[in-house]
């Protein structure tokens, strides 16, 4: 079994076989313990959970210490390593390939192991958190397993090599490839939380009694993450990839996407659920189809079937990964098929007009745009299984479905907080709303001031207005009853995230709409200009690294400062890679890329310039939605249980 | 009250969907490259006219009459070094036949001197002919070299070869060609 | 009619006028560059992994852009014609929109048809929710609160 890997390889794989056993012994310790209560062995579950997170945890560790001492007798350091990275990226270098990406999420989701069990310390006797032990158990051994068997990071590599290729040259000049996958992966994994409670409410037969509203909490941690790690995506391949886009719908962006908008719905849906105990069954539906999501994701992207510039390469764990992908689709629409009808509540919703109504709508839009970007990304290979031949579902296909989507949030964005649970009059909305409409108006008045055109972009500017009126409202209301604690709470803090969509929505519409690109031949010594702004080659410099040869051209962007896009060949890999330099505004960001060929004794150079509107918007947004997150985490104003929670009814007087 | 059946049935559904989806992810194979396929097989080659690396002119159609191989080549492209030894022996073959096939190389990506040192360095005694901006490879539908195209006298394409030429390949194919086509 | 009625028939105007003024004065003519990009954002790099040939950097997209280019300065042929001309060439896998025939209509059309099944499950579930909570009430229980609410009166 072990080869002749020498005493690292063998210390890692041992430590990932520990972690198998310690997980598989947990699992059948927690279905014990459900079944029986036995108090014996209840004590042996938080044994198995230290162990099995201790032993990831040295994994982990070992192939770090095998990565910054460059031990070449492993396959994987082979692979990623090599002597002339820098430290910090050698670091990163671990999570950079298939093996190596799965030893990070078995360490993830060992952490959250042993943080469920923790959490669930004032609950040890109930079965529910005990079938949710076991679940989450079951997991991590399947990861461990992967992680031991078909994609071993610690096999032995070939002898005699003393130097390697290092890192994809994409993920050695950013420091972003230390915060992006992380943060994604803490998103991704945590999604088995909520996962395991749902599975355990199944088996249980158990919904209410604030278990599923308890798990609300992780699921938003999860989902807050996840949204941190995409944001954080886009920015980097913005950054650095040298196209100006910050989405392709590539395969692996979409994987990342499908579980955001399962879990959007739900933490929406879930809020129904907590004030009229309904949709119950739909909401352990979406939970199982979040976790589902993100292992057929996995699968996708790591199998090699769909074409992907993400694309880890293809291993032997696509087959692993589909088993436990359907293994897990059986067992839970078995357990809703048993289950669904007797945990069905006998409550009805009184009218669409109404809070919960808004939620439905918002749920059948995000569980539709699920459908078609999990269409648009599998088709390829439909047709491919049936008439034999390939196509590509592009972007287009996405952007186009995305438009009517994005407009209709837009509006269920506005009216939605001012909707009154149970049934709304028109009197009340036509009162809620009369400020927020006029913000709207007022927004799509300066668009068209500023010069804006196209339906689809002032449409989405109006409506982003009359949808932060309406977030703003409820803020300022908060406010002015409660002060500073008026940011905190899951209502107002989820207004915060509102507003960072909406800056989104605005950032997209106009980068999509309104962007100019324009390919400029410069000769030092002479001024190109191009929409309104000017560029001046001043020279074109080479620099040379054991790991790289960078050529630039510096550009005098408006007689001022000088933005250096560069190429550069990293050596050892003979790959070329463009990086980008932006000028970065409040309301459009100046992108500047290099053309080839360029070559540093010449005296022009070819430069392609982009004018992307309201990029920083998305930054922002981005921020806002992390924020309101974190905002919407505290717990709020305590509701009296005597307040009342319909709108007013107004006089008779009022109807004229 | 009727006892509520919904949820087996909308499980049922939903199975079902999923079973479908299941198999066509099991049936899936890693994206390959259309070998040997292409719309322009028996017909007109397109238009070549362009200038060879000794600046001579070159235009495809003032070929016809005998057989001629096209073979597009970028000189950092492992797979295009690889096959270099099959192409000298087929064009060595091909001079002691009564009517020899003509080679030409088409330049995909690279510069002049990059390909002149190369075949300084390892023979080939055939044109070398220019693409400017690619427009020959798009005419052609060739995305990745190498690529080994034999059209007939006539001017009419025959075959398309994708990929690196194994040992024997193109000696054979023009063989056949020949007996097919009788010359 | 009062204040806030007035206001939100002026704000109805307002948008509508706001929106016809901005469509309408949309940018003329296309220029060239933008033809040429979004032929280019219609195709993909036959050697890339799903990238458009206006993304990719790849030799091949430069190739097919400068053809591109070409042809559209040539102006003999529409965008769908370019299109068709690469596509003959370079099979359907450089198509990035997929075709709206035959099995390919499907990616476009599943979209439409689960969107229409959900929102007529949707009101089915509000139907029957009304229509239970109707027959909830029987007529006795009507008279009865009738009656309370006329003995009110008094």
């Amino acid at each position: 079994m072990f080869d002749d890997v020498g005493l690292t390889g063998a210390l890692g794989r041992s430590l990932l076989l520990v972690g198998v056993v310690g997980s598989l012994f947990g699992a059948l310790a927690s279905v014990v313990v459900a079944r029986s209560n036995d108090r014996g062995v209840a004590r042996l579950v938080p044994r198995f959970a230290w162990l099995s997170f201790a032993a990831a945890l040295g994994a982990f560790a070992v192939m770090e210490y095998a990565m910054i001492t460059r031990d070449f007798s492993l396959e994987y350091v082979q692979k990623v390593g090599s002597t002339a990275t820098p430290p910090l990226y050698n670091f990163a270098a671990v999570w950079s390939a298939l093996e190596g990406s799965l030893l990070m999420w078995v360490l993830v989701l060992a952490g959250y192991v042993v943080a469920v069990y923790h959490w669930l310390r004032r609950r040890r006797e109930d079965a529910l958190g005990n079938w949710a032990m076991a679940v989450m158990f079951i997991v991590s051994m399947f990861f461990f397993l992967l992680s031991f068997g078909p994609a071993n990071p610690f096999a032995a590599g070939a002898p005699g090599v003393t130097d390697g290729p290092g890192p994809n040259p994409l993920l050695q000049n950013h420091i972003l490839v230390m915060f992006h996958p992380p943060m994604l992966y803490m998103g991704y994994v945590g999604f088995t939380v909520p996962f395991a409670f749902a599975i355990g409410a199944l088996i249980t037969g158990r919904v209410g009694e604030g278990w599923l509203l308890a798990t609300r909490r992780w699921t938003l941690i999860s989902w807050g993450l996840l949204t941190f790690g995409i944001v954080l995506g886009s920015w980097w391949s913005y950054e650095v990839l040298g196209w100006g886009g910050v989405w392709a719908w590539d395969p692996v962006e979409n994987a990342s996407l499908l579980p955001w908008l399962t879990g959007t719905a739900y933490i929406h849906s879930v809020l129904v659920q907590e004030r009229r105990g309904m949709l119950r069954v739909w909401n352990l539906s979406l939970l199982v189809a979040t976790f589902s999501l993100t292992i057929l994701g996995t699968f996708l992207t790591r199998s090699g079937i769909l074409n992907s510039v993400h694309a880890f390469s293809e291993s032997d764990i696509g087959p692993w990964l589909l088993t436990f992908f359907a293994l897990i689709v059986v067992v839970s629409i078995g357990l809703i098929g048993w289950r669904g009808d007797r945990l069905h509540a006998p409550g009805s919703i009184d009218s669409p007009l109404s809070r919960e109504g808004a939620f439905l709508a918002n749920n059948v839009l995000f569980s539709v745009f699920a459908f078609i970007v999990l269409l648009g990304t599998v088709f390829p290979l439909v047709v491919e299984a049936l008439q034999d031949r390939t196509i590509v579902v592009g972007e287009p296909f996405f952007d186009r479905l995305a438009i009517p989507i994005g407009l209709a949030t837009l509006t269920i964005m506005a009216i939605a907080p001012v909707l009154p649970w149970r049934k709304a009059s028109m009197e009340t909305l036509s009162q809620r709303l009369f400020w927020p409409a006029w913000c709207g108006v007022a927004a799509l008045a300066i668009s068209v001031v500023v010069g804006a055109t196209g339906l689809v972009p002032l449409a989405t500017f109006g409506l982003a207005g009359f949808a932060a009126g309406s977030a703003l409202r409820q803020v300022v209301l908060a406010t002015r009853r409660q002060g500073l604690r008026g940011f905190l709470g899951r209502t107002n803090g989820g207004m915060i995230v509102h507003l960072g969509v909406i800056l989104i929505a605005v950032g997209l519409a106009a980068s999509n709409s309104y962007t100019k690109s324009q390919e400029l031949t410069l000769v030092t010594g002479q001024v190109a200009s191009f929409a309104g702004h000017t560029f001046e080659l001043i020279d074109i410099t080479e620099e040379t690294t054991d790991r790289w040869i960078a050529v630039r051209a510096h550009v005098s962007l408006d007689g001022g400062q000088a933005y250096a896009p560069a190429i550069t060949k990293y050596t050892k890999m003979g790959m070329n890679v463009g990086t980008p330099s932006v000028r970065t505004g409040a309301f459009s960001d100046i992108y500047l890329t290099l053309e080839p060929p360029v070559r540093q004794d010449s005296n022009t150079a070819k430069i392609k310039v982009f004018i992307k509107p309201m990029i920083l918007w998305l930054w922002v947004g981005g921020f806002m939605m992390g924020l309101g997150t974190l905002l919407a985490l505290f717990p709020g104003r305590r509701r009296r249980p005597t307040d009342p929670v319909s709108a007013p009814v107004p006089d008779s007087a009022a109807a004229s | 009250m009727k006892r509520r059946r919904v949820a087996p049935i909308v499980s049922a559904l939903v199975g079902v969907v999923m079973a479908g989806l299941l198999v066509i992810l099991i049936t899936a194979d890693p994206p390959q490259n259309a070998d040997t396929f292409s719309p322009l097989l028996g017909q007109p080659a397109p238009a070549v006219v362009s200038t060879t690396l000794d600046d001579d002119a070159f235009d495809l159609a003032r070929r016809k009459g005998s057989w001629v191989v096209l073979n597009f080549f970028n000189s950092t492209c492992v797979p295009c070094i690889n096959e270099h030894d099959e192409l000298l022996a087929f064009h060595a073959a091909q001079q002691n036949e009564s009517e020899p096939a003509e080679m030409y190389t088409i330049i995909n990506d690279d510069n002049d001197d990059a390909v002149r040192e190369f075949f300084e360095k390892n023979d080939g005694e055939w044109d070398k002919v220019r693409d400017h901006d690619g427009a020959i490879a798009v005419s052609f539908g060739v995305a990745r070299v190498p690529e080994t195209w034999l059209i007939d006298p006539n001017g009419v394409v025959r075959t398309r070869i994708a990929g690196e030429l194994t040992t024997g390949l193109l000696d054979e194919q023009l063989a056949d060609l020949r007996r097919q086509f009788g010359s | 009619m009062n204040l806030r009625r007035a206001s939100w028939l002026f704000m109805l105007v307002a948008t509508v006028a706001l929106l016809v003024v901005g469509v309408v004065r949309e940018s003329g003519p296309l220029t060239q560059q933008d033809r040429i990009d979004a032929i280019a954002q219609r195709l993909a790099c036959p050697t890339c992994s799903g990238e458009s040939i206006y993304v990719s950097r790849a030799s091949a997209a430069e190739a097919l852009r400068a053809e591109i280019a070409r042809q559209v300065a040539a102006g003999q042929r529409t965008d769908d014609e370019i299109i068709a001309y690469v596509e003959a060439r370079f099979g359907g896998q450089v198509l990035l929109v997929p075709r709206a025939t035959g099995l390919d209509a499907l990616v476009w059309a599943l979209p439409v048809a689960v969107l229409v099944a959900a929102l007529a499950a949707l009101t089915a579930a509000f139907v029957r929710w009304r229509r239970r909570d109707a027959s909830l009430l029987s007529d006795d229980d009507r008279a009865i609160v009738a009656q309370a609410l006329a003995n009110n009166d008094d």
